[in-house]
């Protein structure tokens, strides 16, 4: 509402270019809609992503008994998060989970774009069942890979004779289920940003290599990957920002048991299970650094002019 | 929708390699039958990976009793919709209403803001445009968590825990950047001439926009409604810790599917909890085929851009 305001009573000054006095008053110069229409969005983007985070800021420096101010504490928060074992354990898990799920999304997803962009009979059919993973809820994706790996009903254990292996209950393998589910779900979504990249890309450039003798690899090599670059970059730096949020599998599958504690879980558990809203939130400043600190190095390797796109910075 | 630097490298290269038409044919055609077949049955395995796990909840969630705990074999019967009357039995159909009005007044706040957005950004004059979509990106990276401790802060202050406001609101703000980049790239692609035109014949700015442009621009502007729609009917973090319990007021469907526990950790009732997970999954299943093309096209639109 009061953006709204603001941006009207810049017009005169803005809107005076040119344009005749009277329709000054009756519509707005593209000048200032342009400013009517972006501020809502920047009004809410900032009132509940930017503003919470200095909030987050300003309670992490403060003392706290449960719920009960205690007054100003300087660091004490941080040097608690950053001397807990718990925070470096929940680190490791969520690189591990990041790297590994990340690197088998990626290498799945470029096979199954590449099957895609090859094959001639079924692409239809396959594009629509790529998205039943995509449009499924994490949370019933961990759901179902919690039943499918468990000892009971025991269908993966069925499935490979394993008996009554216990892929949930010991650490190690836990991670490894949750990592699975995690592809499971992502992997053909890659596929889906990767195969529209690959067609981006036009025929007759592998025609041509084809005709001077290059080989299949090679054609992969020196022509597919370097034009598919862009889009595999794009790919990688939303996918390895969603991993590091990672919630809800692991809080479904383990509830956090066995060195599956994620970041956002630890977090999570200062709020609600043993309340602590100054440690929760220095832990949460530290996780919001680090992600948007990896999401930062990332749009830096892509470049500007990609991520923006020319047409929009002119 | 290909990227400038695409299409300039795939130019590139293209000069490059000699282009021979004449012999193309002939590579082409020595692909033998055997070679499309064997390619499109590989189709198999992707088939295989995203639809099985599917296949495998459903008879699940069909088996009576203990069944479902017991027997790994999915073919196993006695089969029947047992779970399915207990989910219901569950108020799980008040968990879908909050879910459905969560989701559908996100959607709505998403589309009308982001299309105003993504309309400046892509079409009218406005200073420091780089700096803001700098800005949209760099709030599309937040992680949620971040959020969680001040605004559960927040809210309890403002009593807005457990109510659908105390979640659509920051769905809103999380959803908006992609939003704004799937509709941006929807709206830079209208050609230009057409709003020209308009604003020649004497149309103001917001009439050109609303008359000519939007019209247009509805296909992508439904495409990234879905997207909308999906992703706040899928969030957990937000929606189980602002809003944990009670499906009278504001639990959502991830929260209550995930909240199926039985007395004894490792022992939930898999036969309720595949039923809801169903019962949830084949609208959206659904919707994602009939709209697959449109689905399709925003996602890449929104990911390939930015």
């Amino acid at each position: 509402m009061t953006a709204t305001t603001t941006a009207e009573e810049k017009e005169p000054a803005s809107g005076g270019s040119g344009r005749p006095a009277r329709a000054r008053r009756k519509e707005m110069s593209e000048t200032t809609l342009g400013r009517v229409f972006v501020t809502p969005a920047i009004f809410l983007m900032a009132l509940v992503a930017l503003f919470p985070v200095i909030y987050a800021f300003v309670i992490s420096l403060q003392g706290y008994t449960g719920r009960q101010n205690e007054g100003f504490a300087g660091i004490d928060n941080y040097v608690t998060a950053l001397t807990d074992d718990r925070f470096w354990t929940s680190l490791q898990f969520t690189l591990i989970f990041t790297v590994t799920s990340v690197a088998a999304e990626f290498l799945i997803g470029l096979g199954f774009a590449l099957l895609m962009n090859q094959a001639f009979r079924g692409r239809g059919l396959t594009r629509a069942a790529i998205l039943v993973p995509w449009v499924i809820p994490t949370v019933i994706a961990a759901q179902m890979w919690f039943f499918m790996f468990n000892v009971t009903p025991g269908f993966i254990n069925s499935l490979f004779g394993l008996g009554d292996f216990s892929w949930l209950g010991q650490s190690g393998w836990a991670s490894f289920a949750i990592i699975f589910a995690d592809v499971w779900k992502t992997a053909p979504f890659v596929a889906l940003l990767l195969l529209a990249g690959l067609q981006t890309i036009p025929g007759d450039v592998y025609e041509g290599a084809r005709v001077d003798g290059a080989t299949m690899f090679q054609r992969f090599w020196y022509i597919t990957m370097p034009l598919l670059k862009p889009a595999i970059l794009v790919a990688l730096l939303f996918r390895t920002v969603e991993a590091l949020r990672v919630y809800d599998l692991p809080q479904v599958m383990t509830g956090g048991a066995f060195d599956t504690e994620s970041l956002s879980i630890l977090v999570q558990q200062y709020v609600v299970r043993t309340p602590d809203p100054g440690l929760g939130s220095a832990l949460s400043t530290i996780t919001f650094i680090l992600i948007l600190g990896v999401g930062l190095v990332f749009v830096n390797l892509l470049g500007k002019d990609l991520v923006i796109g020319e047409e929009d910075s002119k | 929708m290909s990227t400038p630097t695409q299409t300039a490298a795939a130019q590139r290269a293209g000069v490059k390699t000699p282009k021979k038409k004449g012999s193309d044919q002939g590579v082409v055609e020595q692909k033998s039958a055997a070679q499309v077949w064997g390619k499109s049955a590989m189709l198999g395995i992707i088939l295989l990976w995203c639809l099985f796990p599917f296949f495998w909840l459903i008879m699940t969630s069909l088996k009576k009793g203990n069944n479902a705990l017991n027997s790994p074999n999915i073919f196993k019967g006695p089969f029947g919709l047992q779970n399915y009357e207990a989910v219901f039995a569950q108020d799980f159909h008040l968990n879908l209403r909050n879910s459905l009005a969560i989701a559908g007044v996100t959607t709505i706040l998403c589309v009308v803001i982001g299309s105003f957005a993504a309309y400046a950004l892509a079409r009218l004059p406005l200073k420091r445009k780089i700096m803001l979509l700098g800005g949209v990106l760099a709030v599309s990276l937040f992680p949620p968590v971040a959020l969680v401790p001040p605004l559960y802060e927040l809210w309890r202050t403002l009593g807005l825990l457990n109510t659908w406001e105390g979640l659509y609101i920051p769905y809103t703000s999380f959803t908006l950047p992609l939003t704004i980049f799937i509709l941006t790239t929807f709206f830079a692609s209208i050609p230009k001439d057409l709003e020209e035109a308009a604003r020649v014949d004497g149309a103001s700015p917001f009439k050109a926009f609303y008359k000519i442009i939007l019209p247009l621009a509805a296909p992508g502007v439904f495409a990234a409604a879905i997207i909308i729609f999906v992703s706040a009917w899928n969030e957990f973090l937000l929606a189980s810790t602002f809003a944990p319990r009670g499906p009278e007021v504001a639990q959502t469907v991830p929260v209550a599917i995930a909240a199926f526990t039985g007395a004894v950790q490792f022992q939930r009732p898999v036969g309720t909890i595949t039923a809801a997970c169903v019962v949830v999954t084949i609208p959206m299943i659904i919707v994602a085929l009939v709209f697959q093309k449109r689905i399709v096209s925003g996602l890449t639109a929104g990911s390939v851009k930015g």
